[in-house]
């Protein structure tokens, strides 16, 4: 498994708001943000966090390349061929240099988590999905998930948390 | 799983989502905003799309993420 990920904003502004947050790099050496996921964030809270990582060379910014604007603009027009929601260009972006480079991709956006399924190479991990391999690591318990849901208002689709057994 | 039978499961995830966001939104919040943040918040809640939204509202994707929050609309994935 890569020690290596890619986050996009909907990722990072929930994830920023839950008290066990550094735990994520007990799973990832680097977290790589795209340039333009920094003029996204607002709350002190999640800017704080994210300069404190980058400070810390946990996280790292990945540049804005043609090869892979262009990668991420092909993978939008892919997405429109299917009668799921279709890709915005951030989460294409990271789509497109994990689906290169091997990282994970971390990410809350319904069309990304879709696409792993359909037409991209990148694995696509939602908070859930974080969770759960904590949980494998006997870093939390899965019942975290609860708090995970209660700290940050987001809600995991209960037939997801019925497959892990929640 | 073949991929009629992914792209099937898939919708059928979206329109749940779509019907949670519907149901728990906030409508009268809603509706007393000024036109592009309610247009913005109801594209969401129709599409799920914090990114689209947010260049509707004129907003960073956090700020109308705060905006979400108050209007009562969970982001289910």
């Amino acid at each position: 498994m890569s020690t290596n990920a890619i986050a996009d904003t909907s990722f990072l502004i929930d994830w920023a708001k839950y008290s066990k947050r550094d735990l994520l790099f007990k799973i990832f050496d680097t977290v790589w943000l795209p340039e333009a996921v920094l003029n996204e964030l607002k709350s002190e809270n999640t800017v704080t966090w994210v300069v404190e990582n980058l400070s810390r060379g946990r996280m790292a910014l990945f540049p804005e390349l043609t090869y892979y604007r262009e990668e991420a603009l092909r993978l939008m027009e892919l997405s429109s061929k299917y009668p799921v929601r279709r890709l915005d260009y951030p989460e294409a972006y990271c789509i497109a240099v994990a689906s290169d480079r091997g990282y994970i991709v971390l990410s809350e956006n319904g069309a990304a988590y879709t696409a792993q399924f359909l037409y991209a190479r990148a694995k696509v991990w939602r908070a859930l999905e974080v969770l759960l391999e904590l949980a494998i690591r006997n870093l939390i318990s899965k019942e975290e998930v609860y708090k995970y849901e209660e700290e940050t208002l987001h809600s995991f689709p209960r037939k997801d948390l019925e497959r892990i057994g929640l | 799983m073949e991929k009629n039978n992914i792209v099937e499961e898939l919708k059928k995830r979206e329109e749940e989502a779509r019907e949670i966001r519907r149901k728990q939104a906030d409508w009268n919040y809603i509706n007393n905003q000024p036109t592009k943040l309610k247009l913005a918040l109801i594209h969401y809640i129709e599409t799920g799309d914090l990114y689209v939204s947010a260049k509707i509202a004129g907003i960073t994707v956090e700020e109308f993420n705060e905006q979400r929050i108050k209007a009562r609309i969970p982001h289910v994935n």
